[in-house]
């Protein structure tokens, strides 16, 4: 499996760029950031269990949280980070209500994924992504969805922008290597990985 | 194996479940439309303050003995109120400037924003622990001040109807 970071490094980069022509008055760079982050923030709240609805209304809210609260991020750098916490916190608080559970701690999460069934596919996945499905499906589902989430969010950035910004990150470090660990072993055992 | 190649063998694994679920699930295709029609709608979805009180007053007489002393000409005076909080500011006008002194009662941590009649931003500050916030040398033009929460939340900015600065 090669190392296919490079694309999304540059997503990262790209935000900050866009972002900070945006506070430099150019307001046309925030149509270029919605359109650059919409999508990734698609996958932190459709991974948090909300239905497609349901999740295009929190991906709106949070850009709408952006724009209100732009000062607060004081490193250009930090806007995906940014933008992604409050999207996952957001759908955690919609998933709340819809399920109307009370989850004590807001910031551990894996105790915050729905059980939920995975939605169905009608898509035709290329063979990678195929064999990687079949392995992901083998984990447990809070496994899955917490990989959906993190994956979706930047890296290596994720536990200093989290610290940044005051929010902690729990237990989501220990808990995402856990479910990489199975999901490398699955991958090992079925072929996958080399 | 040490750190850095499995810090790099998770980053690829991750990378690799980041690119089965855009296949798996993309989103729909006018998501960002959506967001950039929500972001142009935005301004409807301000708590407009009132204005309840509004004075000029001239700060003291123009003769040269006073000017002297402050070089100030005029100042006005405004208070908005809203359901959850009153606002006063204060315009005093320099030859080089006006400088704008707000209060907000009760006190809350709030981000004050001064935008242009477009909406743009054109500064920022904090409301500080007793309620106080400024802006030494207020941008001139129509303007408005929002006011957000702090730390974010989504409940929506109140605003301030233009005023002339």
């Amino acid at each position: 499996m090669t190392r296919q970071s490079t694309e999304s490094d540059s997503i990262w980069e790209l935000s900050a760029t866009h972002f900070q022509r945006w506070r430099d008055g150019d307001q046309r760079a925030m149509d270029d950031l919605v359109v650059l982050l919409s999508p990734v923030l698609w996958q932190v709240v459709r991974g948090c269990g909300l239905d497609r609805e349901a999740a295009e209304d929190v991906v709106q809210t949070t850009w709408l949280a952006l724009v209100r609260s732009a000062e607060g991020i004081t490193e250009a750098r930090a806007v995906s980070g940014w933008l992604c916490t409050t999207a996952r916190r957001e759908a955690w608080r919609v998933a709340k209500q819809g399920s109307r559970q009370a989850p004590t701690d807001e910031d551990v999460l894996d105790r915050h994924l729905p059980d939920e069934p995975a939605p169905e596919h009608q898509v035709v996945l290329d063979d990678e992504n195929a064999r990687l499905w079949d392995c992901l499906k083998q984990l447990p589902e809070r496994c899955q969805r917490l990989l959906r989430i993190v994956a979706a969010a930047p890296r290596p950035d994720y536990t200093a922008i989290a610290s940044d910004l005051g929010m902690p990150v729990g237990s989501i470090g220990p808990t995402r290597g856990r479910c990489l660990e199975k999901l490398r072993v699955e991958l090992v055992r079925t072929g996958g990985l080399a | 194996m040490n750190e850095s190649h499995r810090q790099l063998d998770d980053d690829a694994l991750l990378e690799a479940v980041a690119r089965l679920w855009r296949q798996l699930d993309p989103p729909p295709p006018d998501l960002a439309h959506g967001v950039l029609a929500r972001l142009a709608a935005d301004d409807l979805e301000l708590e407009l303050l009132t204005l309840v009180e509004s004075s000029d007053a001239f700060a003291g007489v123009r003769s040269s003995d006073t000017l002297e002393d402050s070089d100030e000409l005029t100042s006005t005076f405004l208070e908005y109120v809203g359901p959850d909080l009153r606002v006063y500011v204060h315009l005093s006008q320099f030859d080089d400037g006006t400088r704008l002194d707000g209060w907000v009662v009760p006190a809350r941590r709030l981000t004050v924003t001064l935008r242009d009649q477009q909406g743009s931003t054109l500064q920022q500050t904090s409301v500080d622990q007793h309620g106080r916030f400024a802006f030494a040398r207020a941008a001139s033009g129509v303007v408005r001040l929002t006011f957000t929460d702090e730390p974010p939340t989504t409940a929506r900015p109140r605003a301030t109807p233009p005023f002339h600065v």
